[in-house]
C-alpha cells in the first residue's frame, strides 16, 4: 500500500519534472525583433521552452492553444544596466546592495541579488523579462554586471553571472583627465597583476579581486561600460579602448550625435536614456530626444535604459518617443531587446526567432505606446501571473 | 464726479488688506503683444471643459478666445490654420515645477529651491530664486506647457510662496508672472523634513514633530492676525496716534493662507497625512487647495471628493522613498471618479523631463482606469492637465479651457495627444505661436543657449 503511493508520487512528480509541453500560441501581430520586422495574424509554436516554429496557420495536435487574435506579441523587454534586485527603496541604504566601499572592479552582486524585491513582479508585469543587473558605486569601478530572470525564482533567477564590468569618470572632484588616466594605469596594472611596478597613484587600491575582474577586461572576455556623455569624453574613451584593445560600450552618450560616425566606425554600441534631454551638467548640454534617430542613421549600435530602475520597463516609453523623432519602429524594438542581448552576448535570447528561448510578452497594443498593458507573460515557455503588490493595493481600494 | 469714481475705484483696490502689503511689490508685467485675429478649423478639439468637438473651429481675437464651436461663420480674410487631422487642446499646465529654481544645468550655484535653514520659512518666495534663462522652459513649451507654477522644494514643513508663470521668455520674473494668479505656499507633510531637520538632531525628526510644527506656525499667524485685526479696527485718530504692528514677513503669508488670499499646496504622500492636514486646515479655519505627489490618494479619494480638495499625481512613480512605496497605476483614475466623479485629478511633473509629455503621463493613468473598469474618456482627461490645476491654482477663470473670453493658450497636436507618438506642431501663448514645429527659430533661444557648444550656433540649432 504505502509502496503504491510512492510510486503515485514518484510518478507524479516525474510529469511535473519533464517538461515536454507544447504552446501554441496562435492569431497574433509578432513583433519579432529581428530583420523579419512585425509579422500579422501568425503562431509561434513553443516546445521546452524554446521557440520551435513561427508562421501562419501552424497545428499541433498536441500543444496547449493559446488564441491571441487582436493581441500583440514581442520578446521579454531586456533592462540594461538596472539594480533591480539589489535596490527596494531609493532613499532607505538598508534595502540597498548596490554599492560598496570595500570592493571596486571585483564586486559581483549575485549573492546580493533578492528574487522576491517587489520591483521583480512589477517590471515583469510592465513587460521585462530579464535584468542586467549592475552596482552602482561612484567611483571609478562600479563592478560587474550580472544577468537575472524576473521569474521570482529562489533558485534559478540568475541567467550568467559577471558579464561586464562599470565604469564612470564623471563626479567627484577630480579632473575627468586624472580618471581617464587611472582608467588606463588600472588596465595596465592589471595586465602585468605586479604591484611593485605598480603605475598606480598613492591612495588608490585594488584588492585581486579587484584586479581579476579588469583583467577580463583586457583579454576581452567581457565588454568595459563607461558612463559618460560629453563628445570629447567619448572620443577620448574610444581612443582609449584601441589603444588597450578592450571592448567599449558607452552608457548615457547624451552628445553621442555629435561623434556618432566616430563610435559607429569604431564599432562602440551605446546604452542610452532617450527620454532625457535635459542638459543636467555642462557635460550633456547637446542632450536631443533625436539622439537615437542620429545614432542609429549613422549605424551606431542602440540600446535602450529606463530613466530609474523602479521603472525599468518604461524604457518601452523612451523607445516610443524616440520613435517619434525619427527611429524606425522596428530598430526601437530591437534596442529594448535584440541588440542588448547581442551587445553582451546572451545566447539565445531577446528576439522571437526560431531556436530561441521563448521569453515571450503578450500586450493588449503596440508595446511602445503608452495605453497598452501587458495581458500575458512567458518564461522559458513557462506562463506566468500578471501580477504584483501594486495591484494587490488597487483592488484593495478600487470601488467602482 | 470722474474723480470721486477714480477715488472709490482706487479704494477699492488699494484698501487695506490684512497682511497684504507684499502684494504690492513684484507685481506682474507680462503683457502680450497684440496676436491679432486668426482662425484654426476643420479641427479635433479637446475644449478642457470636459467635451470633444470633432471638426471644430475656433476664432482667436486679441490674446483671446472669441468663439469656438462647431459651425462657427470663419470672418472674411482672416488668417487661418487648416488643422485638418490634428487635435488641438488649451495649453497644458503643470502645477507642479521647479524650473527656474533648479534650473539646468544643475549646479551647486543655481540650486535655489530649497531655504532647508529652518523648518517654516513661509517668509521666502519661490520667484526671487527664478532664473529666468533656464533652458528647460522653452524645452517645456515645445511639450505644450503654457502656464507652470513654481514651488520651493519640500525641505521644510512651510517652504515659502509658490508663484504661478507664464511660459514666455523674459528678462525679469514679473514679465512672467501670471496676470492676477493667486499666492500659493507650499506645505511639506512626511519624510522630508524630518529627515533634513531630524539629521541635524532637532525638531521636527519625527512625523509628529512635523505636525506640531505647522500647528505652532499657524497659531503664531492666529496671534499676528489678531494684532492687525486689533489694529485695523482702531478709530482714525486712535491709528494717528500708534504705529502700525510691524510688518512680519514669514506671518503675513501665513495670514494670507487664513484669508482665503494664499492657496496651500501641500507636499503630502500618505493617506492618513492627508487626513491630519485636513484636521489641522479645520482646526485653524483655512483650506488646502490641493495634495501634491499624493501617491497614496487613492485610499482617501472620497475624503478629498468630499472635502473639495484636488491630488495631484504622478502616473506612476514610485519606490525612491519609502512614503512613495503603495503607489498604483490607477490612483489618478480612482481619484477622479470619486464621490459621484466629483472628484479633481491633476497629472504633475515635479521634473523637467517629466512636464515635456504631461499629455503622455494622463495617457498613462486614464488607460490604466479604464483597464480596471472605468470609463474615462480623452475629453475628461485632458483635464487633468489643463482645467484642473487651473482651478487648483485659481485661474481657471483665465485659463485651463477653451472658452469665449479666456487666454488664447492652445496647444495643436500631429495626433492624439494620448499617444506616445504625438508631439506638438504649435503652441500658442495668449494667442501668441510661440512654438512652431515648421519654424526651427522657435522656440525662443535663452540667453544661456546663444554660442553655447558652438559659438556660431544656439544650443542644437543653427
Amino acid at each position: 500500500m504505502n509502496n503504491k503511493i510512492l510510486v503515485y508520487v514518484t510518478a507524479l512528480l516525474l510529469s511535473l519534472n519533464s517538461f515536454s509541453e507544447e504552446i501554441l500560441l496562435k492569431n497574433a501581430t509578432i513583433h519579432t525583433a529581428t530583420n523579419q520586422g512585425s509579422l500579422e495574424n501568425s503562431d509561434i509554436l513553443i516546445r521546452d521552452g524554446y521557440i520551435v516554429r513561427i508562421g501562419e496557420n501552424i497545428s499541433s495536435s498536441s500543444a496547449i492553444v493559446v488564441n491571441l487574435s487582436g493581441k500583440e506579441v514581442s520578446p521579454g523587454l531586456i533592462a540594461p544596466l538596472s539594480q533591480l534586485g539589489i535596490v527596494e527603496i531609493g532613499l532607505v541604504p538598508e534595502t540597498r546592495d548596490d554599492t560598496s566601499n570595500i570592493y571596486s572592479a571585483g564586486l559581483s552582486i549575485d549573492s546580493a541579488f533578492n528574487p522576491s524585491s517587489t520591483l521583480i513582479p512589477y517590471n515583469l508585469t510592465g513587460g521585462v523579462t530579464l535584468t542586467l543587473t549592475s552596482p552602482s558605486s561612484s567611483g571609478l569601478f562600479s563592478g560587474m554586471t550580472s544577468v537575472f530572470s524576473l521569474s521570482g525564482s529562489l533558485e534559478e533567477s540568475l541567467v550568467a553571472s559577471n558579464i561586464a564590468l562599470s565604469a564612470n569618470i564623471s563626479g567627484g572632484e577630480d579632473s575627468k583627465a586624472a580618471k581617464i588616466l587611472l582608467l588606463e594605469d588600472s588596465l595596465d596594472i592589471a595586465s602585468s597583476m605586479w604591484r611593485a611596478w605598480s603605475p598606480l597613484p598613492k591612495n588608490s587600491y585594488y584588492s585581486p579581486r579587484d584586479l581579476r575582474a579588469i583583467k577580463r577586461v583586457l583579454k576581452r572576455e567581457i565588454p568595459l561600460v563607461v558612463k559618460a556623455n560629453r563628445a570629447s569624453d567619448i572620443l577620448a574613451l574610444i581612443d582609449l579602448s584601441k589603444r588597450k584593445k578592450i571592448d567599449l560600450v558607452i552608457f548615457g552618450a547624451a552628445e553621442g550625435w555629435r561623434v556618432a560616425q566616430q563610435i559607429a566606425s569604431a564599432k562602440v554600441p551605446v546604452i542610452i536614456q532617450p527620454i532625457d534631454n535635459i542638459p543636467h551638467s555642462f557635460n550633456e548640454l547637446g542632450a536631443r530626444l533625436d539622439n537615437a534617430s542620429l545614432l542609429h542613421s549613422a549605424g551606431v549600435k542602440i540600446l535602450f535604459s529606463s530613466h530609474e530602475t523602479h521603472n525599468s520597463y518604461l524604457s518601452r516609453q523612451g523607445a516610443g518617443i524616440a520613435v517619434s523623432y525619427g527611429l524606425p519602429w522596428n530598430e526601437a524594438l530591437k534596442g529594448l531587446t535584440k541588440n542588448i542581448s547581442e551587445v553582451f552576448k546572451l545566447d539565445k535570447r531577446g528576439a522571437i526567432q526560431e531556436g530561441y528561448i521563448a521569453d515571450i510578452i503578450i500586450w493588449d497594443g503596440d508595446p511602445l505606446e503608452v495605453t497598452s498593458f501587458v495581458d500575458g507573460v512567458y518564461l522559458s515557455g513557462k506562463k506566468y501571473p500578471v501580477e504584483n503588490r501594486s495591484m494587490r493595493l488597487k483592488e484593495r481600494y478600487l470601488i467602482k | 464726479m470722474k474723480k470721486l469714481l477714480f477715488i472709490i475705484f482706487y479704494g477699492f483696490f488699494f484698501s487695506y488688506s490684512l497682511g497684504s502689503e507684499g502684494n504690492k511689490s513684484f507685481i506682474s508685467t507680462y503683457e502680450p503683444e497684440n496676436s491679432g485675429d486668426f482662425f484654426i478649423e476643420n479641427t479635433r478639439i479637446l475644449t478642457g471643459t470636459g467635451e470633444e468637438i470633432i471638426n471644430g473651429s475656433i476664432l482667436i481675437s486679441k490674446n483671446k478666445i472669441k468663439a469656438i464651436g462647431k459651425n462657427l461663420i470663419k470672418p472674411d480674410g482672416i488668417k487661418t490654420i487648416n488643422a485638418e487631422g490634428k487635435w488641438v487642446t488649451p495649453g497644458i499646465i503643470d502645477i507642479h515645477s521647479h524650473m527656474g529654481v533648479y534650473s539646468a544645468p544643475g549646479l551647486r550655484s543655481s540650486s535655489d529651491g530649497n531655504e532647508a535653514t529652518s523648518p517654516v520659512t513661509a517668509h521666502v518666495w519661490a520667484e526671487h530664486s527664478v532664473w529666468t534663462q533656464d533652458p528647460q522652459m522653452p524645452l517645456a513649451l515645445k511639450g505644450g506647457i503654457t502656464t507652470f507654477h513654481v514651488l520651493p522644494g519640500s525641505a521644510n514643513l512651510i517652504g515659502g510662496r509658490g508663484v504661478t508663470l507664464k511660459n514666455v521668455w523674459s528678462k525679469t520674473v514679473q514679465g512672467m508672472k501670471f496676470p492676477g494668479a493667486p499666492y500659493t505656499l507650499k506645505m511639506a507633510c512626511g519624510e522630508n523634513p524630518k529627515r533634513v531637520y531630524g539629521s541635524r538632531k532637532r525638531e521636527p525628526s519625527t512625523r509628529m514633530g512635523n505636525v506640531a510644527g505647522y500647528r505652532k506656525a499657524w497659531i503664531r499667524a492666529q496671534g499676528y492676525r489678531n494684532k492687525l485685526l486689533e489694529y485695523d479696527s482702531k478709530s482714525v485718530e486712535a491709528k494717528e496716534l500708534e504705529y502700525a504692528p510691524t510688518r512680519d514677513l514669514e506671518l503675513e503669508t501665513l495670514v494670507g493662507v487664513l484669508e482665503g488670499r494664499i492657496l496651500v499646496q501641500n507636499h503630502c504622500y500618505r493617506g492618513e497625512e492627508m487626513a491630519v492636514m485636513l484636521d489641522i486646515a479645520k482646526e485653524f479655519n483655512y483650506k488646502v487647495t490641493t495634495f501634491h505627489h499624493a501617491i497614496e490618494a487613492y485610499k482617501v479619494a472620497d475624503m478629498l471628493a468630499k472635502n473639495h480638495v484636488c491630488a495631484a499625481m504622478w502616473a506612476d512613480w514610485w519606490g525612491f522613498k519609502h512614503e512613495a512605496f503603495d503607489m498604483v497605476w490607477e490612483n489618478a483614475a480612482i481619484v477622479d471618479q470619486a464621490n459621484g466623479k466629483k472628484g479633481c485629478a491633476i497629472i504633475h511633473s515635479d521634473s523637467s523631463v517629466g512636464i515635456q509629455r504631461l499629455n503622455q503621463e494622463a495617457a498613462k493613468a486614464m488607460a490604466a482606469g479604464n483597464r480596471s473598469g472605468f470609463n474615462i474618456t480623452k475629453s475628461r482627461a485632458i483635464k487633468w492637465i489643463t482645467f484642473n490645476p487651473a482651478k487648483a491654482l485659481g485661474i481657471s477663470d483665465k485659463v485651463g479651457s477653451l472658452e469665449p473670453g479666456k487666454m488664447a493658450d492652445i496647444v495643436i497636436w500631429n495626433g492624439d495627444p494620448f499617444s506616445v507618438y504625438t508631439r506638438t506642431e504649435k503652441v500658442f501663448v495668449d494667442g501668441l505661436l510661440l512654438y512652431d514645429h515648421e519654424d526651427s527659430s522657435t522656440p525662443k533661444a535663452t540667453d544661456f543657449e546663444l554660442g553655447i557648444i558652438n559659438p556660431q550656433e544656439q544650443r542644437l540649432r543653427k
